[in-house]
């Protein structure tokens, strides 16, 4: 049995895509039959409970109840890995409160995966904010999202400036989504489905759907980049290190219909 | 044994080379042997077969998404006709990124349609290399067209067919004096091989020429299936053979 992973989802701005990032990391797990619980902090709407509403729970992380919710069933659930989306502007609250429950201390000592997904907006206030949050994820995997998939022009700004606040961050590692086409990424949107099941042309009830095969293609391909940046970072390898460690051919997306 | 829907690609990298003369000819050729056939012309400056076959020949623009999507969703959701894209030189190389992109070919085939690309070859050495390129890239089957209008030069070795059995197909040269007669707006091959007034005469000749070459090809085609569904594995040519 591998070590419980918590895998936190975050931005200090909203529009920066960090719900999608999420969804992308649950067709992950799912692909690499992973098991996967993912709390919404999105109270109480909840974008990625619409996606993928059979593993989400929506929640208040900042209510005490709900924080039980999350961490106190850490080492019982049947989910090896728990994704938790966090609100645009809770990034650094949310990892506060982590370290105040004793959780950051659990990491230390080897007893638990913490990884955190920082979505990066595309000024460079957001590069600001990474200094605020790295004081948290020193035991962690920390990794810096450049999220391309709705945005052309990201980080226009000077790349010297832009190197110069990455090397403060030695043990953070940059991760890069790449750019879906717009109207692959709508209807998506539409279908309300994970990626990985409108490219099996499937409906949210596993029926079989009738979406555009040019579409599907855009988002199996883009699926395909994707997962290929977290098999770079060996993601599959660390959530389930502590355990059986999943060996094999790298997964693809494979379109059914 | 069904047979495969071919998706007759007729390309080339350059402008000016005959493409949209061997997909009218190919086009007659299907109809005049009776077959369904659809037609998609991808020159959104000069939708010349569009013009020629408004019934049955869609004028497609694949430079967006919606395009795109009007050509590959609508190709692969009929799989009885035979179809035939012209595809200009301009969106050349759209039409092929798209295609492995989407991954079309290995989708196709699994609905029973053939993509074929009739690759207009010329003796340039950037139209030899976009071939091999493209060969190595799009697992369709290619098979080269040697239009001898173009060049009177043409090595077998620069455009390898996919597979062995495919040849090439060989466009005859037609002598200027008579060019301009099939070159009329509303020529049509079928219509003037039905008349024959004083015996054939040279066009007469040329097209049964043209025609005969797309009979054989499909032949040597179905001979090849034949013979890889005998034998269980399919003929293919393992990289360029030494020059």
């Amino acid at each position: 049995m591998a070590k419980p992973t918590v895998v936190v989802v975050g931005a200090d701005k909203g529009g920066v895509g960090k719900t999608t990032v999420a969804r992308t990391l649950l067709d992950y797990f799912t692909a690499h039959h992973v098991p996967t619980r993912a709390f919404d902090t999105e109270s109480p709407k909840g974008t990625l409970k619409r996606f993928h509403p059979d593993i989400s729970e929506i929640v208040d992380a900042t209510s005490v109840p709900d924080q039980m919710r999350i961490f106190d069933t850490l080492s019982t659930t049947d989910a090896n890995v728990t994704v938790i989306d966090v609100r645009a502007g809770l990034l650094s609250p949310t990892l506060r409160s982590l370290r105040d429950i004793g959780f950051l201390d659990a990491v230390k000592k080897g007893q638990l995966n913490f990884l955190v997904f920082h979505i990066l907006g595309s000024s460079i206030a957001s590069l600001n904010e990474i200094e605020e949050t790295s004081t948290f994820t020193t035991d962690g995997k920390y990794f810096l999202v450049k999220n391309f998939i709705n945005n052309t022009s990201f980080f226009e700004w000077d790349q010297a400036t832009h190197a110069s606040y990455f090397r403060k961050f030695k043990d953070a590692v940059e991760v890069t989504i790449p750019k879906l086409n717009e109207m692959a990424f709508e209807q998506v949107e539409l279908a309300s489905v994970p990626f990985l099941t409108f490219v099996a042309n499937k409906g949210p009830k596993g029926e079989s759907a009738n979406y555009s095969f040019v579409l599907r293609g855009y988002v199996r391909h883009w699926l395909g980049n994707v997962w290929a940046e977290y098999d770079r970072i060996k993601l599959n390898e660390t959530v389930s290190s502590g355990g059986l460690a999943q060996s094999g051919p790298r997964v693809q997306v494979v379109s059914r219909s | 044994m069904a047979q495969p829907a071919p998706l007759y690609i007729v390309a080339s990298p350059r402008p000016r080379i005959g493409k949209t003369l061997v997909a009218r000819l190919l086009m007659e050729f299907l109809q005049q042997s009776r077959r369904p056939v659809a037609g998609y012309d991808i020159n959104p400056r000069e939708p010349s077969l569009a013009e020629r076959f408004p019934k049955l020949v869609w004028p497609v623009d694949i430079s967006d998404t919606r395009g795109q999507m009007e050509l590959y969703d609508r190709l692969l959701a009929d799989d009885t006709s035979s179809k035939v894209i012209d595809l200009g030189y301009g969106p050349f190389d759209q039409f092929f990124a798209v295609m492995r992109e989407i991954d079309f070919v290995p989708e196709a085939r699994r609905r029973g349609i053939e993509p074929i690309v009739l690759f207009v070859a010329d003796p340039s050495g950037s139209t030899i290399r976009a071939y091999a390129e493209l060969q190595s890239r799009v697992p369709a089957t290619f098979v080269p067209v040697y239009n001898e209008s173009v060049s009177l030069l043409f090595a077998k070795e620069d455009f390898p067919p996919t597979r062995l059995e495919c040849g090439v197909i060989r466009i005859a040269r037609l002598s200027p004096l008579v060019r301009g007669v099939i070159d009329r707006p509303n020529f049509s091959f079928n219509a003037y091989m039905a008349k024959q007034p004083g015996g054939p005469t040279e066009v007469h000749q040329w097209i049964g020429n043209v025609y005969a070459e797309f009979r054989d090809f499909e032949l040597r085609l179905l001979i090849g299936r034949l013979g890889s569904s005998i034998r269980g594995a399919p003929v293919r040519r393992k990289g360029r053979p030494a020059r």
